[in-house]
This record gives structure tokens, sequence and C-alpha cells, in this order.
């Protein structure tokens, strides 16, 4: 899974989120229930203490302690309800306790006084030795003469505590619940939301130069998606059109550049063919129909490629033995190998037949050869493979040359580009030869890479579709 | 001999005219199509060099009222679009033959010359220039008596050079006849096996018959050269 794709990121966030609100809202609803619960038993609590200072407590100067400690056992019944009971003097000493309850959550006994307070009435929740805690409430009560009694009355806070925890496992065991939820939903959402985005991305992927006439799919959707989708073919019109704009440059600027061509070549030829001006002037004469010569290839090779851009690519669209046709290429340029002493092999076993403009394909041919025979050394070889597989027409044509730099390697088929110094030397050509032939395998539905080492030698693949051999003959007999 | 040039731009119409008057043929030069059509119904013209891209009565145009009057007559066409389809338009209106521009003088030289003669048999068998010797039906080259060894393609050059002895062919010219089509644009390929051709044919005699003429092209003649 990519790490970085919207995808993943929203989802991630989102699941962030949602367990974040879900901890914070179960740890305010405990919060809240806990205080709720303790207050409320507290309450309840210091009703009773209350009820017991204010009416068994402040009359005992005329009751008697001992009438106090029995109005408290029959009315409270302290051990039958698991109530903790305590009635203390000023001085310390306890006048009653209640005994242990029925189910022995707690020993009164054990209960640590209350520590003094200036309050009359006050709260506590005091922790047990044995770890569990009593919620106790006090109250205390002054008698017509000046005596002061402390009355205490607690209930174990057991029930609370387990409900709180019971709580707290739910809300536990739903947590990973809620993640699981919050993920798959957030990944199902912006799933759902990012559809149109990979359709419009896969679409985009496929328009090239050759196609700018298509266009992106619009989700009429009226949202974000529709206005990018639109921008975006807004965007490929404008640059169809400056792209036009500039192949209607080239077809126009190489076809009015044709007669002033004709005339200086013309003139220039007329001029040099007239023996009787001095040799020096012919020398000059001679070097100014060069540089026309190599204008007026330049302009053919433009005016060649704009008409391949338009899609005249195949004027003849017949089938014949691509390899067949590549073997007699090479032999035809054999000497031009043979020249640099340059050993041509060629590996054409079988027949490969493709459908296409024969002229133009040999093209494609003797520009790669001529590339592959002009950038190797003396003494090197230059290797052609035709072959077919997978129902591609392989040309692969690798020489023992100098290599292109890795950094021009992306570049070496653009219109007008040298690798170098060193390679624009050569007076012909002018960088459009491996334009042609990238135009022309485009044309013929194929394609050509380029890879090399510097210093070791260069390859060029070209590849076509393969066609059935459909052979009239053999069917006539 | 007599050529109506209709061209409307003024200089090519010049040197064409000036480099057939050269080689001595009557030229007259119309510079429209309407011009062009009233000389046409004027004169008697044994040769029309014709360009397509024209003022008043297009090119094309004037090809088909021509060939509808005149059905013997060649005309040349002389046109800026090469594009394939325009070619097949070309010939179906009757043009006998067409150059592409930028041309190459001497091309058209060869191709005014060819029209001419087209029909009369002129052509023997053996061309000799100084004492090469070419025999087109048995394929053989001799010089001074003996037989030079020459390579197929070596000999295909060597007879297009020597169907115009003294005319210089341009490197462009050679291709698209020695070689073919697809093979446009590399005219190095036309010195290699020029240097070749000249170790054969040259190189053992004292008089050099294959010449160089810079920016222009080779030229198979036995004129001596000072």
């Amino acid at each position: 899974m990519n790490m970085d794709s919207i995808r993943f990121r929203l989802t991630v966030w989102h699941a962030c989120l949602l367990t974040a609100a879900f901890i914070l809202l179960g740890a305010l609803l405990f919060m809240q229930l806990k205080a709720y619960l303790q207050n409320t038993l507290l309450e309840t609590q210091a009703r009773r203490a209350q009820q017991i200072a204010e009416t068994l407590l402040s009359p005992v100067n005329r009751t008697g302690e001992k009438y106090v400690v029995e109005e408290i056992k029959t009315l409270y019944a302290p051990e039958h309800s698991d109530r903790f009971i305590r009635i203390t003097r000023k001085d310390g000493s306890v006048l009653y306790v209640s005994g242990p309850p029925n189910d022995q959550s707690f020993d009164p006994g054990g209960v640590p006084p209350a520590l003094p307070s200036p309050q009359r009435e006050f709260t506590r929740k005091q922790a047990m030795p044995d770890g569990r805690a009593l919620l106790i409430a006090a109250c205390r009560a002054t008698t017509e003469n000046g005596e002061s009694y402390l009355a205490e009355v607690g209930t174990p806070a057991t029930p609370i505590d387990t409900m709180l925890s019971h709580l707290l496992l739910l809300l536990g065991l739903s947590l990973p619940v809620v993640v699981l939820l919050a993920v798959g939903g957030g990944y199902l959402l912006v799933r759902r939301a990012l559809t149109p985005v990979e359709e419009i991305a896969r679409k985009a992927e496929i328009i090239t130069q050759h196609n700018l006439s298509e266009r992106l799919p619009v989700a009429l959707t009226g949202d974000e998606l529709e206005r990018l989708s639109v921008s975006l073919n807004h965007m490929i019109a404008r640059l169809e059109s400056a792209l036009q704009n500039s192949k209607r440059f080239v077809a126009d600027a190489s076809h009015e550049l044709r007669t002033p061509l004709t005339i200086l070549r013309g003139e220039l030829e007329n001029l040099a063919q007239d023996f009787q001006l001095p040799a020096a002037l012919q020398e000059r004469l001679g070097s100014l129909l060069e540089e026309v010569e190599r204008l007026s290839k330049i302009v053919e090779r433009l005016f060649a490629l704009s008409r391949l851009d338009a899609g005249e690519a195949q004027a003849e669209c017949i089938q014949f033995d691509l390899a067949e046709l590549t073997a007699t290429t090479a032999e035809q340029m054999a000497l031009l190998a043979e020249d640099k002493k340059i050993s041509i092999t060629c590996d054409a076993r079988q027949a490969v037949p493709v459908k296409g403009d024969r002229v133009r394909l040999k093209q494609v041919v003797v520009n790669l050869l001529d590339n592959a025979i002009k950038y190797t050394p003396d003494g090197g070889t230059v290797h052609l493979k035709i072959a077919a597989a997978n129902g591609h027409a392989i040309i692969e044509v690798s020489d023992t040359g100098i290599g292109i730099p890795a950094e021009a390697l992306p570049h070496v088929f653009d219109r007008f580009f040298r690798v170098d110094q060193a390679r624009s030397r050569r007076p012909d050509g002018a960088g459009l030869g491996l334009a042609i032939v990238h135009s022309i395998c485009h044309a013929h539905g194929g394609e050509v890479t380029a890879d090399s080492i510097i210093g070791k030698g260069s390859r060029f693949c070209v590849s076509l579709p393969l066609v059935e051999w459909k052979n009239s003959a053999g069917k006539i007999t | 001999m007599r050529i109506l040039v209709i061209e409307d731009e003024r200089k090519v119409a010049e040197f064409v005219a000036r480099g057939l008057k050269a080689e001595r043929y009557a030229v007259d030069v119309a510079d429209n199509g309407d011009n062009g059509w009233a000389m046409v119904n004027t004169y008697e013209y044994d040769l029309i060099i014709l360009d397509l891209m024209l003022p008043g009565m297009d090119g094309l145009e004037l090809l088909r009222r021509i060939r509808g009057r005149n059905t013997q007559m060649p005309i040349l066409i002389l046109t800026a679009r090469d594009a394939m389809a325009s070619k097949v338009e070309n010939f179906e209106a009757g043009a006998d033959d067409y150059l592409t521009k930028p041309f190459a003088f001497a091309e058209l030289q060869m191709r005014v010359k060819a029209l001419l003669r087209r029909g009369s048999i002129n052509q023997c068998s053996v061309v000799r220039i100084d004492n090469l010797e070419l025999d087109r039906l048995s394929q053989q080259v001799r010089r001074g008596g003996k037989r030079l060894d020459l390579t197929p393609k070596e000999y295909a050059l060597l007879e297009y050079l020597a169907t115009n002895p003294g005319r210089v062919f341009s490197r462009t010219m050679i291709v698209e006849h020695v070689w073919d089509q697809g093979f446009d644009g590399l005219t190095n390929i036309v010195d290699v096996y020029v240097r070749h051709l000249r170790e054969k044919v040259d190189a053992p005699f004292p008089t050099k018959l294959i010449r160089t003429v810079r920016g222009v092209g080779y030229s198979l003649s036995d004129e001596v050269m000072t």
C-alpha cells in the first residue's frame, strides 16, 4: 500500500479522529457517572447522619446515651443493611459502632477515626486496608449542655466500583470494534470519493501528444472533481491548440522556405557550372552550395516530420516481410560500414510480417544503421537482429560505438537534439534522423527505445505490431 | 525546341529560363495561369514546365485544360507540395513528370531532355567516354580494353553517370536513381561508392574521368580539366 496516497492518509486520519473522539467520550462518561453515583450515595448517607444527629444526639442530655444506642439498633439495624454507623464523643471515645455487616464486606472496628473538620457536615471516601472503600458522611451534633457528638454513616463503595469497572470493560472491548469500523468506513468513503480521480488519472496517463484530441471523463456531479476534470480538459485543449500551432508553423515554414531555396540553389548552380570562373571563386560557390544543400535537407526533413505529424505516415499500407527488408537494407549499406572497417552482422532467421509503408519503414532501418555506423569507431561491429515476439516485430540495432550519456538518452528522439559537441561535428543530419525514426514508428502503432552504455555502445530497439501472414495464393489452391 | 515556363516566382522562372536557354532551347515565361493559358493557345510548344501554385488560374486547373486540348505535349510539374496524395493527383491530371522544390538544376535539365526525346530510340547499348566502354546489355565495363570488375551498385552508379556525359549529377539525384526512396537524405553513401568506383575506374589510368563539382555533385566526363 502506498503510504503517501491520499486514500491511506485520509483513512488514517479518519480512524485516528474517530478513535480519539470515542476515547474522549468514554472518559467523560466514566467520570460523570462515577461522580454522579458517588454523590447520590453520599447524599443518602449524609441524610441519615443528619437524622441521627438531629433526632437522637441533640437531645441526648435528656434521653441518655443508652437510649440513643438502642434507638439506632432498632431504627437502622446497620448489620442487616450492610451499613456502617459510628457515634464518637468530643474526646474521641466511641459511643457506638455498628457490628460487622451480614456480607462481611468491611470491618467496622477498623475504620479510622474521622479527621477533625471545622464543618458541621462533611463526607469522605475512606480506603480500607483490604483495598475496598467506604463512602462515609459525617454530621456533628451539639447538645443543649454543650456536649458534642459526631455521627458517621457509611456504606461500601463496592457496587459503584463494580459497575464502573464493568463500564470500563465494555468501553475497552468496543474500542477495537470502533477503530476497525473507522478504518473500514474511512477507506470505503475515501475510495468512493477518489474513484473518479483514479479514472481521470488513468485516462490522463494515456493521453500523449499523439492523441491530444481525446478528453478526460467528466463526472457531472457538480463537485470539486467535476471542476478538476473540466479544468484539466481545458488545459489539454490549450495544449492541443498550442501543439497544432507549432506543427502548422513548422509545416508552413518548411513549405515557404522551398521557393527561396530553389532560387538560391538554381542561381548558385548556374554560376558554379561556369568553368571560366577562377578556381577560388568556384570553391566558395561550392561551399555555399553545400550549405544550401544542408538547408534543403533540413527543410525536407522538417516537412517530412510535419507530414508524419499530420498522420500521412502510411501513404501506402501493404504487408511485407520486415526481415527481408532489413537484411537487404543492411546489405546495401555494407559498403558504408566496410569503409570504416566495421562489420555488420544481421540475424534475420524467420520472416517477420508487418503492415505499413515500405519506404518509410526502410528509412527507419537506414537511419538507425547510418547512426550506428557513424558513431562506431573504426574496427567496431554493428549487430542487427530482427525477430517476432509476443505479437511484436522487433528490430534491434546495437553497436560498439561511443555510446550516449544517460542524461541524454530520454532526448535522443527529440527534434534537433545533439548529444554533445563531438557528435555535432558531422555536417549533415541536423539531429532530425532519430526524430523521423520515432515519428514513423509511432505512426505505425509501434515504438522505438534506446539504451546505451557510455564507451561500450548503444542499442536501438524498434517494435512494431506483427500481422498474420495472409497467403492469398494459399487460399486459392 | 520551344519550352514554356509557367511560374509566378520571377526569380525561379529567370534561372530556369536562363539555364534552358544556355542549352539552346527557346524559352518563354508566363507569370500566371491566365497568361500561360493564353500562350499555350497562341504558340506551339514542345514542352511546358508548370508550377502548381499560381495566381489567377490554378496550376492543376491549367494542367487539366491543356490536357483537354492537347494530349501529346509533355508537361513537367514543379511543386512545393510533395505529399503522396498530390503526386497521385498530378499524374491523374495528366502530368508526365514532376519535380519537388528545391530541385537541382541538373535534375531539371535531365528531366527536360528525357521528356523531349521520349519515344525516339536513340539509346545505344554501348556508351564510350574516352577509353571507357560501358555495355548496357551485358552490363560489362572495359577501360583501355581491360575489363573492370564492378559490383552491381558500382555498375548502376557508373551507368547513371554515363547516361549524360559531362553533366553534373547531384548526390540527391544519384541516391534517388541508384538507390531508392528509403535512402532519402543519406547522401554520404554516394561519396563512399564514388570513391570505390574511382579506385577501379580512374586510379589505374592517367586520365581521370569521374569529376567532383563541389557543392553540386559528380560527373563523368572526358573533358580535360584545367
